[in-house]
């Protein structure tokens, strides 16, 4: 679901963080409170609401201003960061029931910032969260997840997507109906039911798309500049001053209580954030000290180069299971329809120089060659090429090859788009220049940043027309470690409705098979087993054309301590750091 | 010997374009800035040799020799003269094909504008009347569009290429040239001559191309060569941009462009360097080439030789 596009990846995986230059050790010191944490981005929020909230930046506002059931402790070790912890739930429960129903406690104390003063939250509130990821005006990008685990839940859904798109409507809607298997006897209480066993679900509770609502936020249409506004927080922090595409102001959320939430310490007294900077800008204010955090930069290989080398031990790597590959075009006719022949499909597999494309990215230390469709950390991910060339560089003559094969003994012309933002036009021309010792010449077409998947990739006519060939996209896993689902299911399966990300319709049974026994495996050992099967049965396919994993790499200034990641932010809690100026 | 003080003094007949020639050679700075266009000119036209030189096409990547093991370019050296850029490619050679790129845009796009101004503002100054009113608001329509913004727009709708960077050059800067050419014609259509040729049953068009043209020669010349470096800039700033010469083929501008991207100039200074040191002489050298064309041709106007340097009228 979201789109994992972003650079910055969501969830971290099971590598540890390491310093790129010498690891500092973290000095148990007492937390200063107050003063103003500046952020410095590009771009300004995709969504303040955080059912339609999708980009894995967006997680650390929702971390600031919302609470969700379960979530993580920022940490630097990789193993607190993403073992599950309550939020607004007291606990992380067993599942009982043969792991059919979960039951959870909500924490008493944990308010809403309403106009009326604060308001404890309740289970119903969590109940309409999830009534409102399926509204028909702006509902959430991991809808199947729950749609395929909630009993009720599909139900709920199809009614709803009947309903007009108005305030009045939808409201009546949600009110008036309900999820048969979310169970709320009593407002502490929530009791869910699970079709089928699902050891990830979990997990599915800790994205802010599922997280509670308050009745408020009935009263307007989802994300609306209204309902912006109108914003009701439930985290330490509530936005105040707000310009769009400029300038956003977190204040402290007078109705957040402290001793209910183990996970936010929330030091600072406000948090600043200033968008539209170049990312030049940024790292020099950075290290001049006159910003803090960064919020959606991707720190260029030339300056990473330069920082590391000045040994600055700000700096951080962070793993987040994000791979990069290439979509291939099994739809459209270009070219006869060649790229629905396994044996072109094959070919790009072979041609593509992995190891140039490492090397353009900044070199083995932050990136490493993949050969299937799961990322380093994910469980399931394991070594194996279905496509092996030397060193990753590529074969040449077996590309051709299979290209002769095929019927293209002189090559064939593709387009592939590429969106021109940071170094992936860099990156574009790396993968033109290796498939075009193939006989693969590229036409390469920059598409601007904020298009590429919200307005060309996932617009089918641009699919079905041939207005792409071959395209290179990006994915994060949705949540942390035994993340396998949520690299396949979204991207490669189709149950005949459409998924966003799963450009061509991918599918294949006997993978869908194996991936609900691993969804169901007892042992972590045979669910990877399992997924690692799944990810060689796809890549038999070749519906895609892996690439690189990622390490995503940190920095910030001088003035931040505690400089710990979030998860599914990928990035330094701002509800735990503290400043030292 | 001595036969030289006693010769009498020879009398040297001048043609008018020998003494323009003179003109423009005395003055060292035009001078200069021509030989230094002959020699970019040559770099260009030699890019090719330059590449069998050197051995390096100009979009080959030298992944092993030409980038660090982290992808960052390497530092001018032997084997790479003028060092490398992000995708480890031979900034000389590309800087040689982007000189082509450069003078092919500046100066087809400088004739195509020229000719359309000379065609438009002829047409306007000698017919006077309601085409002259039309012709004239055109101008200024076009003057008055924001002209980069549009420009973005256009490449963007329709993808950009060589043809579209010029088409998009040549609409904006014909418009400088046609009022100037109107203002002139307007003059001239009242001498004396033009009703000579009148009254001798000579046609309009005849007296358009047969008395008028040729007396506008010095402002075509001068206006041409001066539009030349804004056409450069232009293509530059397109490619700087993303939306001129479509990659990997080099340009100038978009060498600029990827020393900028990614903050690679802070670790690549010649990325910068070298593109922006060839951009400024270029265009600096057409500039100046044309205010010495000026003066040359039109010594009455200004007598070189008390020009105070960089005087401008």
């Amino acid at each position: 679901m979201i789109r994992k596009f972003q650079k910055l990846a969501f969830v971290g995986a099971l590598v540890a963080t390491t310093a790129l230059a010498g690891i500092p050790a973290i000095q148990a010191q007492e937390g200063q409170p107050g003063g103003t944490l500046r952020i410095l981005g590009t771009e300004d929020l995709d969504h303040f609401d955080p059912t339609s909230a999708a980009l894995v930046t967006t997680n650390n506002f929702l971390r600031a201003t919302t609470r969700q059931l379960i979530s993580y402790a920022a940490s630097t070790d990789e193993l607190v960061r993403v073992t599950p912890a309550g939020d607004l739930a007291t606990e992380v429960p067993q599942p009982t029931d043969d792991g059919l129903t979960y039951t959870f406690k909500l924490r008493q104390g944990a308010n809403w910032n309403t106009p009326a003063g604060p308001r404890q939250i309740t289970s119903a509130d969590f109940e309409r969260g999830v009534k409102r990821m399926c509204n028909p005006a702006l509902g959430s990008a991991a809808l199947t997840y729950y749609t395929d685990l909630i009993t009720g839940l599909s139900a709920f859904c199809e009614g709803f997507a009947k309903v007009e798109p108005t305030v009045e409507a939808m409201k009546a809607y949600i009110e008036g109906n309900d999820i048969a298997g979310i169970e709320t006897p009593d407002d502490e209480t929530i009791v869910i039911k699970l079709t089928q066993r699902a050891g990830d679900f979990i997990f599915m509770l800790s994205l802010p798309t599922s997280s509670p609502e308050p009745i408020e936020a009935l009263d307007y249409l989802p994300d609306s500049p209204d309902y912006r506004t109108n914003f009701i927080a439930s985290g330490p922090y509530t936005p105040a001053a707000y310009t769009p595409d400029s300038a956003l102001q977190l204040v402290r959320n007078p109705a957040w209580v402290a001793e209910t939430d183990p996970l936010r310490k929330a030091y600072v007294d406000e948090i600043q954030l200033t968008f539209g900077l170049p990312v030049d800008a940024i790292m020099q204010q950075l290290q001049s000290g006159d910003g803090d955090m960064t919020y959606d930069v991707t720190i260029p290989p030339a300056v990473l180069q330069l920082l590391s080398a000045q040994g600055d031990e700000k700096l951080m790597t962070v793993s987040s299971g994000n791979t990069n590959f290439i979509f291939i075009n099994t739809v459209s006719d270009n070219n006869k329809g060649a790229l629905r022949d396994i044996r072109v499909r094959q070919a790009l597999n072979y041609a593509v120089d992995k190891a140039a494309v490492v090397q353009q990215q900044g070199g083995p230390e932050i990136s490493k060659p993949v050969n299937g469709i799961f990322g380093v950390g994910v469980l399931g991910y394991h070594e194996f090429n279905l496509y092996p060339t030397e060193g990753d560089k590529g074969d040449i003559e077996k590309a051709k090859a299979l290209l002769a094969e095929a019927g293209y003994p002189n090559g064939i012309t593709l387009k592939m788009p590429y969106r021109n933002k940071g170094i992936e036009p860099t990156i574009a021309q790396t993968i033109q220049a290796s498939m075009a010792l193939a006989g693969i010449t590229l036409e390469l077409t920059p598409v601007a940043p904020a298009d590429y998947y919200s307005k060309f990739m996932t617009n089918q006519v641009n699919t079905k027309d041939g207005t792409w060939d071959i395209a290179p996209v990006g994915w994060t896993p949705d949540w942390a470690g035994g993340a396998a689902r949520s690299v396949f299911q979204p991207q490669f399966t189709f149950n005949g409705t459409h998924q966003t990300y799963n450009y061509t319709d991918y599918n294949n049974d006997k993978a869908n098979e194996l991936a609900d026994q691993a969804i169901n495996a007892p042992t972590a050992e045979e669910v990877g087993k399992l997924w690692g099967q799944v990810d060689e049965l796809v890549m038999a396919d070749a519906p895609v054309v892996p690439l690189i994993a990622n390490l995503i790499v940190l920095y910030h200034g001088e003035a931040v301590q505690n400089f710990q990641p979030y998860s599914l932010g990928v990035q330094g809690d701002w509800t735990n750091v503290w400043l030292q100026r | 010997m001595s036969t030289s003080a006693t010769t009498p003094p020879t009398v040297v007949q001048r043609s008018s374009l020998d003494l323009t020639l003179r003109r423009l050679i005395r003055d060292r700075a035009s001078l200069v800035a021509f030989i230094f266009i002959v020699l970019l000119v040559a770099f260009a036209a030699a890019a090719p040799l330059v590449e069998a030189w050197i051995g390096h096409s100009p979009i080959e990547q030298f992944r092993q020799t030409g980038l660090s093991p982290t992808g960052l370019p390497v530092a001018p050296n032997a084997e790479f003269r003028l060092g490398t850029d992000q995708l480890g490619r031979d900034v000389l050679v590309r800087l040689a094909y982007g000189a082509r790129v450069s003078l092919l845009v500046g100066v087809v796009a400088s004739l195509l504008a020229a000719f359309i101004g000379i065609t438009v503002g002829m047409l306007a100054g000698f017919l006077g009347g309601w085409v002259d009113a039309v012709l004239s608001r055109a101008m200024d329509l076009i003057m008055s569009v924001p002209f980069l913004l549009c420009a973005l727009a256009l490449v963007s709708v329709f993808g950009p290429s060589l043809s579209l960077s010029i088409g998009v050059i040549v609409f904006f800067s014909w418009t400088t040239m046609g009022r100037v050419i109107r203002g002139q014609v307007k003059s001239l259509r009242e001498r004396e001559f033009v009703q000579a040729s009148r009254s001798l049953g000579a046609g309009s068009l005849s007296i358009m191309i047969v008395d008028i043209l040729p007396n506008l020669s010095v402002p075509i010349i001068v206006y041409t060569t001066m539009m030349i470096p804004g056409s450069i800039v232009f293509e530059a700033t397109l490619s700087f941009l993303g939306l001129g010469i479509v990659p990997p083929a080099p340009s100038w501008g978009g060498m600029l462009a990827d020393a900028g991207a990614n903050s690679i100039y802070l670790v690549a200074w010649w990325l910068v360097l070298f593109p922006g040191l060839a951009l400024l002489f270029t265009t600096l050298s057409f500039n100046i080439l044309g205010d010495g064309l000026r003066d040359a041709l039109d010594p009455k106007a200004r007598p070189i030789r008390v020009k105070p340097k960089g005087a401008k009228p």
